[in-house]
């Protein structure tokens, strides 16, 4: 039986869907992340688990209970919030001892507790400081120490890095995941960042508009995106108007402003689809093994690759290709381009054609 | 950098000088000695500093107002800080009201306040006690408590007491523990603010005090509408000293410009 699952939730505020039918299970120990742009109703989910928020419709149960009469003091969650929410007139050490103290866990109980968790997340010898008095990283850290030292069954976490710079940012993705997986807690989290989620997550829950897009792995959303929204959402991508013309169990045939591309095997009946085609799977090739040729029009270099835009009769293609030291093909150049066939991901033009 | 022009400097200096002098003429007389209002004093001396000794009755008012003022601050603040929690922190149908009706007091005239809670306190029979005069004061000093305390609570992150709220503390504990220390200069600042408010009162306290109620202020008023000598320059001189001294105090303690133009134009 899965931890928490999300029995079609639904939140409307006033004539705003915020969340509309959201149904997901979380499994013991898993790390799963709600992505999706601002105001797709990610936060407003979480607002809910965490009992803030009182659900319009649809059910919440945690280790088989119903929080529906819970209240958010009594549902026993670890939550870190955007701002980390840091008590300013408190100590770490008494801030992370907080949640200990409402429960009434006695002081010699709570100091060792408080330790421990301040040595999991790397502050040991920081107990007296004042949040004031430390870096974003560190509060940070305090935030989640608070939040797990009191065991919950379940840590939410609001955004927690955006806060940081980018390079902190990094340090902190790997921290969390391995905290989380040193602490083995469940985790649901809430970002904007595709980055962020992708690196921390086992799985990810794609949200547009108050909707559950896909749910999967990092990687399955990433190679294997249902709708046009999720690929470009995830990464770069070039997305293709296209019509499908013939499907076989072996591949299928497109054709794209009047160029027959293959396909991978798809689950669509012939008509108009969009294709999705990463960049990185674009690769240069000869005149006989071209699928395009083009013209390049752009080229940036990123330091460990190139991006290269490329005007071909099927569109502009954005191609990346790593830094291997040589030089790429200038703006001008002609250049021919291939890739294979289960490359391209074949995505339903609007939801109600999914199979 | 100075990107003031030539007339602006000009009319702020005006303005302070408008100010300020007042206060130096006096501070100026009180150390005369002789026995009529004389500025520049020709012979400095502490003769009138030391006639206050010598009147119990100036001794006896400042300490009425004294305690009035401390009675009547701490009333309003006791009863605007949950006012103030609610304004700042709920939506309600008539909370604009509701705010507007508890500062109107600033916007009343005071002589209109004062007629009023005449009335009032002789229909209820409470003309000339003390208990009576420290709530009309407190009624007239909410504002100043009020508009502090909602800046406090407004420029408080709720996260933080979601976050206390989550980790199992009921919502008496999250005021008690989270809320009402974070929102404590505040709220300090506005009972020091409504103190001095009090302290010097007069139109309001006129109307409502009798002989064994009078406030420093009013036997100030009414010493100078009697006799002019310079007994009351160094009564207004030593009432300015204390006002000085709670104001660096304040100003120690929270930033005075933070308390009067509040926290939201920071």
């Amino acid at each position: 039986m899965a931890l928490l699952e999300l029995k079609n939730l639904t939140k409307r505020f006033g004539d705003v869907l915020a969340v509309s039918d959201f149904t997901l299970s979380v499994e013991q120990g898993e790390f799963v992340s709600l992505l999706g742009p601002s105001g797709c109703g990610k936060t407003t989910t979480l607002q809910m688990i965490a009992g803030f928020e009182t659900p319009t419709s649809g059910a919440i149960i945690l280790n088989g209970r119903n929080l529906e009469d819970v209240p958010a003091r009594k549902r026993g969650l670890g939550i870190v919030f955007q701002s980390y929410a840091l008590f300013p007139h408190m100590t770490v050490e008494q801030n992370v001892g907080f949640g200990l103290e409402m429960r009434g866990v006695a002081p010699a109980e709570r100091a060792g507790r408080v330790r421990k968790v301040l040595e999991l997340v790397h502050l040991d010898g920081l107990a007296n400081r004042y949040p004031r008095a430390m870096s974003g990283g560190q509060r940070q850290r305090v935030a989640v120490a608070r939040a797990l030292v009191i065991e919950p069954d379940l840590l939410l976490l609001d955004e927690p890095l955006s806060n940081l710079d980018a390079k902190l940012r990094e340090e902190m993705q790997l921290e969390l995941r391995r905290i989380q997986q040193e602490a083995g807690v469940t985790t649901v989290l809430v970002t904007h960042d595709q980055s962020e989620a992708m690196a921390l997550s086992d799985r990810i829950a794609v949200m547009q508009a108050g909707e559950l897009m896909q749910v999967g792995s990092p990687f399955e959303i990433y190679e294997r995106p249902r709708s046009s929204f999720v690929s470009t959402f995830l990464g770069k991508t070039n997305t293709l108007a296209a019509r499908l013309e013939q499907v076989t169990p072996e591949g299928s045939l497109l054709v794209c402003n009047g160029v027959t591309l293959k396909g991978p095997p798809a689950n669509f009946l012939p008509g108009p689809v969009e294709v999705s085609l990463r960049p990185e799977r674009v690769e240069l090739t000869d005149a006989d093994n071209a699928v395009v040729s083009g013209t390049v029009s752009e080229r940036v270099f990123l330091g460990n690759q190139w991006l290269s835009k490329v005007n071909t009769p099927i569109g502009e293609l954005l191609m990346t290709r790593r830094n291997r030291g040589s030089d790429e093909p200038k703006p001008g150049d002609t250049v021919h381009l291939a890739w294979s066939a289960e490359h391209l991901s074949i995505l339903a033009a609007d939801r109600s054609r999914l199979t | 950098m100075r990107r003031n022009g030539l007339a602006a400097l000009l009319f702020s200096t005006l303005f302070v000088v408008f100010m300020i002098a007042p206060l130096v003429v006096v501070i100026g007389v009180s150390f005369t000695s002789t026995g009529y209002l004389e500025f520049p004093p020709s012979e400095p001396g502490l003769r009138w500093f030391r006639a206050i000794l010598t009147n119990p009755d100036f001794i006896d008012a400042a300490l009425l107002s004294l305690e009035l003022g401390v009675t009547s601050a701490t009333i309003a603040t006791v009863l605007a800080v949950p006012a103030a929690l609610a304004i700042g922190r709920e939506k309600f149908p008539g909370r604009d009201v509701l705010q507007s009706l508890f500062l109107s007091p600033l916007m009343v005239p005071t002589v209109v306040l004062g007629v009023g809670f005449l009335r009032f306190l002789t229909l209820i029979s409470m003309n000339g006690t003390l208990i009576g005069l420290a709530l009309c004061h407190a009624v007239v000093i909410f504002p100043f408590i009020l508009r502090l305390s909602l800046a406090a609570i407004v420029g408080l992150d709720q996260s933080v007491e979601k976050a206390a709220v989550s980790l199992g503390a009921s919502s008496l504990t999250v005021f008690r523990r989270i809320t009402l220390p974070l929102i404590m200069p505040g709220v300090c600042g506005g009972w020091i603010l409504a103190f001095i408010t009090s302290f010097d009162e007069l139109t309001v306290s006129i109307f409502i005090i009798n002989p064994s109620t009078t406030t420093l202020p009013v036997k100030l008023f009414n010493h100078i509408t009697q006799t002019t000598d310079p007994l009351v320059t160094s009564v207004s001189t030593a009432m300015i000293l204390f006002t000085v001294c709670i104001m660096l105090f304040v100003n120690w303690l929270y930033g005075l410009d933070r308390l009067l133009i509040g926290e939201g134009s920071r």
